[in-house]
């Protein structure tokens, strides 16, 4: 096409020089009637011009016009059956290297991430549950511990009571023994007192009687 | 005539340096056929250019994508999605279709644009993108037709068919020309939307061989990405539209 834009403006451009030569004794006619020479001169020129281009359009691109002919735009032939084959044995290839590699690849990372995010939130819901059971575990501990003491204080009150009622045995034994003691001690006097008595009593009636 | 054949020479020169050969090809025969040398070198080079990135990228894949692996990953990304919106849930084993269409399409379109493609002289012709064919187009809108059809046929059997007649059967004759009005839309507006790109650049940069052409460049690189995307999303749209079920 550009051939064609080529071969129209080329022949177009180059006689320029001379095609005021043939347009100017048109316009000059009417005001130099009397002057056939130049008309004749122009005449010439204007001929000499058309050989020019009529050459040149035969000479200059010399292939030119065997080209134009042959130029086919819509030129179809064997290049389309081997295109289509090129295209389905490309789409084969790509196929086996590019989409279908690449599109499981993806797929599959997808479904990692999807079940990553979803292990993420099942571990939360294990993570309350940890929680919970930490939380009886404490309560567990603290009954436990709650219970330990209470115990522990019931036996030491126990062995309080019992090391007490221990001490207030003891404490009673001895007193009764001491009570025993005083006891004997009061008999033993009244016993002396008594034997006293009666020597007392016959040193009495001794005295009485001896009157 | 020396001084107009000098200069009409030189103007040559310049126009053989920036000019653009619209249907001329490079001819290679093939058991008795021709085919256009030009488009078969650059589709190499396009699938050359697929293949080796996707295999560089995604040979090794990593949990946490490295930065082609990650690239690779958005473009799967969004042909699964482009996909998934024109077909819906049953889009998977059309992806590698849709995908290789939107891919093909859119290196060779910008690798017409990008690459320094007439560093390389050809004896006759010169490497353009693939798309700048008509035989790589009508291909490529050819098979998407074959797909669809076969969309259709795999989902309901020979009772595909029967959308022919579908709302009433007055529309049968319209309804048998979109199957032909379908791949011709397809291949010509993608074929024409490159052609005519690459010619406005061309020719832009052969008037104004400066800074005016560059906002013409990146228009092309942005319409270039656009047919890609739309032959690839009307591709999945017809065999969408040929696996859905009539009520």
């Amino acid at each position: 096409m550009a051939n064609m834009i080529m071969a129209s403006s080329k022949p177009l451009s180059p006689p320029s020089l001379s095609s005021p030569a043939t347009s100017r004794p048109r316009i000059s006619l009417p005001k130099f009637p009397k002057l056939p020479n130049t008309q004749l001169l122009s005449l010439k020129s204007l001929s000499l011009a058309a050989t020019a281009a009529a050459t040149s359009l035969t000479l200059a691109p010399p292939s030119l016009a065997e080209e134009i002919e042959k130029a086919a735009l819509f030129d179809f032939n064997l290049t389309l059956p081997i295109i289509m084959v090129q295209f389905l044995i490309l789409m084969v290839a790509l196929d086996k290297i590019y989409f279908t590699p690449l599109g499981k690849f993806m797929d599959d990372r997808d479904a990692a991430i999807k079940e990553k995010l979803s292990g993420v939130k099942d571990t939360s819901g294990e993570v309350k549950q940890l929680e919970e059971q930490a939380a009886a575990v404490m309560r567990a501990a603290r009954a436990e511990i709650s219970a330990a003491l209470n115990k522990m204080k019931k036996e030491t009150q126990v062995e309080v009571e019992k090391k007490l009622a221990e001490g207030r045995k003891k404490v009673d034994a001895e007193r009764q023994e001491a009570l025993a003691q005083l006891e004997k001690q009061k008999e033993d006097t009244i016993k002396a007192l008594d034997s006293q008595i009666d020597a007392l009593s016959q040193d009495i009636v001794k005295k009485v009687l001896s009157l | 005539m020396n001084v107009l054949l000098c200069s009409i020479n030189t103007l040559k020169g310049l126009y053989d340096i920036s000019g653009v050969e619209v249907g001329q090809h490079l001819y290679w025969k093939i058991g008795g056929f021709q085919v256009h040398a030009q488009v078969l070198i650059t589709s190499w080079v396009v699938i050359a250019i697929l293949l080796g990135s996707s295999i560089i990228a995604v040979r090794n894949p990593q949990t946490i994508p490295t930065d082609g692996q990650n690239f690779f990953e958005y473009v799967l990304e969004f042909i699964r999605d482009v996909s998934r919106t024109q077909i819906g849930e049953e889009y998977g084993p059309w992806v590698p279709f849709i995908g290789t269409m939107f891919l093909f399409i859119f290196v060779s379109n910008w690798s017409g644009a990008l690459l320094p493609w007439k560093i390389i002289q050809l004896p006759h012709g010169e490497l353009a993108a693939p798309t700048n064919d008509i035989n790589t187009t009508v291909a490529l809108a050819l098979l998407t037709s074959v797909a669809y059809f076969y969309a259709g046929l795999t989902k309901k059997g020979l009772g595909y068919f029967g959308k022919y007649i579908q709302p009433t059967p007055i529309l049968l004759p319209i309804n048998i020309l979109e199957d032909f009005t379908k791949p011709l839309s397809l291949s010509f507006r993608l074929f024409g939307n490159i052609l005519a790109d690459e010619l406005v650049v061309v020719v832009l940069v052969s008037l104004v061989p400066l800074v005016v052409p560059i906002p013409v460049m990146f228009l092309g690189l942005f319409t270039s990405g656009i047919q890609a995307l739309i032959f690839a999303t009307l591709a999945a749209a017809y065999i969408g539209e040929s696996m859905e079920g009539h009520h």
